[in-house]
């Protein structure tokens, strides 16, 4: 069977030819004939028609404007059929019957506590809506009237064991939440605040050169003006990898400015021992500049950066789709990696197995699985009780 | 009058599409085979419904994808560990997985002016003179000066683009404000809670 891309593009050329207006009895007999020769050929016009059919919509927004021209993207937002939903200037930074921004984030947990649960179908989806029309209000708002001040309360977003969300912020960025995470945001007008309280999450900036984006981890800063990344908590230290953009790490010297109560916080020592044999890069300094693609592990005694090709980044991050990607790992660490996102621990009580490699993709939750293929696939004997296996050659 | 078959599909099990790509995304670890089972996923149901239409098409759809993975998965010679789509993961609750796309007119446009904004400028002008002012394809090339061939290849590729944007099913990632549920058995862990 031809794949969906050819298929594809002979349908789209079909419909493009037919939209041109010249178009003969023979160009349909020839049309009906490449719809009748396969039914791939079939679904994949009926999808693209439908889509072409949905596009004739528009036609409400070219309403009020001269016809033949053709207006500035994001223009359509002016359109008299969007007048109604927007936001008067004043309306947005006081009027006490607006819902203010601290009430956006809460609709937002609301909407994401709704969204989970089966019966709620409908609901979350109005919700966010509004949220998303809120947001666009604001933002034109400040386009127009200049700067808007508004400063919500800090809100808190965690997961459970297992759990990953997806949390919108007012600004247009997304945070994605791994298992067992916390993070409290805080946005300002001038700073954007988010502290990394436990666990992974991956931070995907929108633009704003006049508000820096800046997370948190203990003493040390992540701070990033538009971009893409993640940031794991570990014991001692967390990683930062890059997939968008650039960040500079650094250490909080000032902890006034931090808002929190910790008294004494050091600059980084130079550490050229903490590099250690396999790292190509130390920065012995207090502040690091990560670029796209590498990877950074942050600690006290300094800053360890490594670049990585995009695929182990990648692997790194598949868990935002409920995945862990493995290459080459030991099983010691792979089941570290599992004990994170179940509350059934897996323990290894052979030292002789711990060592073995294990490569695959396995969804996060599901362990018995990964344990079906230890014992398939290596002869690895599981015991298993409700809350644990002990994993035994 | 009877619907037709074709419209029939477009009604019922086009319209989930967006919900089914993040299934398939979820459930088969292969992400760039899901566009190509998408497809031979619509084949099986639309070759079914000529027979007889299904009364419930939107679990039609889905127990269609998920025979077809346990199909594939089983027809696989070797099974290596890095293809381990486990067969009890794919019977997740299909409602679970995503509310369903009923927004309101108003909602649509902008959903689609939106897309509309993302495509390339040449294909966006052209996308929208011949629908907002409903210039024809030669109206179109004179107005841009250039060649009607060329409108018809932006009309091509805007149709494309658009369907990616509008299914929003390119590339694997949940849409933004969606919850993942991770532990499809027991849908209550994954919300997030506050604190």
């Amino acid at each position: 069977m031809e794949n969906h891309k050819q298929v594809e593009d002979k349908a789209a050329a079909w419909l493009a030819r037919r939209d041109s207006g010249i178009w003969s009895e023979v160009d349909q007999a020839h049309l009906t004939r490449w719809l009748e020769e396969s039914i791939a050929h079939r679904v994949a016009f009926l999808r693209l028609e439908a889509v072409w059919d949905e596009t004739r919509r528009v036609k409400a927004l070219g309403a009020g404007r001269a016809p033949g021209t053709v207006p500035a993207p994001g223009e359509w937002r002016h359109a008299p059929f969007f007048e109604s939903g927007r936001q008067p200037y004043g309306a947005a930074v006081a009027g006490a019957s607006t819902p203010s921004p601290a009430d956006d984030v809460r609709a937002i947990e609301q909407s994401l506590q709704a969204a989970s649960s089966p019966s709620a179908e409908f609901k979350p989806r109005a919700r966010r809506w509004r949220l998303i029309a809120m947001a666009a209000s604001l933002l034109l708002a400040v386009g127009i009237g200049g700067y808007v001040a508004f400063s919500p309360a800090p809100d808190h977003f965690s997961t459970p064991i297992g759990g990953i969300a997806s949390v919108p912020l007012q600004d247009g960025s997304n945070i994605t939440l791994n298992t067992a995470s916390k993070v409290r945001v805080d946005l300002s007008p001038n700073e954007r605040r988010i502290e990394l309280q436990q666990g992974e999450a991956f931070f995907e900036v929108a633009k704003d050169p006049k508000r820096p984006f800046i997370v948190r981890i203990g003493n040390k800063r992540v701070i990033a003006v538009g971009t893409k990344f993640s940031i794991r908590r570990g014991e001692h230290n967390f990683r930062v990898a890059v997939t968008e953009g650039k960040v500079r790490v650094e250490t909080v010297a000032d902890s006034a400015a931090s808002g929190d109560t910790r008294n004494g916080v050091r600059a980084l020592p130079q550490a050229s021992d903490a590099a250690g044999a396999e790292s190509p890069r130390n920065s012995g300094l207090g502040e690091a500049f990560l670029t796209s693609g590498s990877i950074a592990s942050v600690g006290d005694d300094g800053i360890v950066i490594e670049e990585q090709p995009r695929g182990e980044l990648e692997d790194d991050l598949s868990w935002r789709q409920g995945y862990l990607t493995f290459h080459d790992k030991t099983l010691a660490s792979v089941v570290a990696e599992f004990n994170r996102y179940n509350t059934h621990k897996i323990a290894i009580q052979d030292p002789r197995i711990a060592a073995i490699r294990i490569s695959g993709t396995f969804r996060a939750v599901n362990y018995k699985a990964f344990i079906r293929v230890l014992n398939d696939g290596f002869s690895i004997q599981a015991k298993s009780t409700e809350d644990t296996t002990i994993l035994t050659e | 009058m009877e619907e037709t078959l074709d419209d029939w599909f477009k009604r019922e099990i086009l319209a989930h599409e967006e919900s089914l790509v993040r299934y398939l995304f979820r459930s088969w670890s292969r992400h760039q085979e899901v566009y190509d089972l998408r497809q031979d996923i619509y084949v099986r149901v639309y070759e079914a419904a000529i027979h007889s239409r299904p009364l419930a098409p939107k679990s039609f759809l889905f127990a269609t994808a998920r025979h077809l993975m346990t199909d594939r998965i089983r027809r696989r010679r070797i099974v290596s560990i890095d293809a381990v789509e486990d067969l009890d993961a794919l019977n997740v609750m299909i409602d679970c997985i995503s509310p369903e796309r009923r927004t309101s007119a108003h909602q649509e446009l902008r959903r689609l002016a939106e897309a509309i904004d993302h495509v390339p400028p040449k294909c966006r002008e052209t996308i929208w003179l011949r629908r907002v002012d409903d210039l024809s394809q030669k109206e179109v090339a004179e107005k841009l000066g250039i060649a009607q061939k060329t409108v018809e290849k932006h009309v091509m590729k805007g149709m494309k683009l658009l369907a990616a944007a509008l299914y929003r099913n390119e590339g694997g990632l949940p849409p933004r404000g969606e919850v993942l549920i991770a532990k499809d058995s027991e849908a209550e862990h994954g919300k997030p809670q506050t604190g």
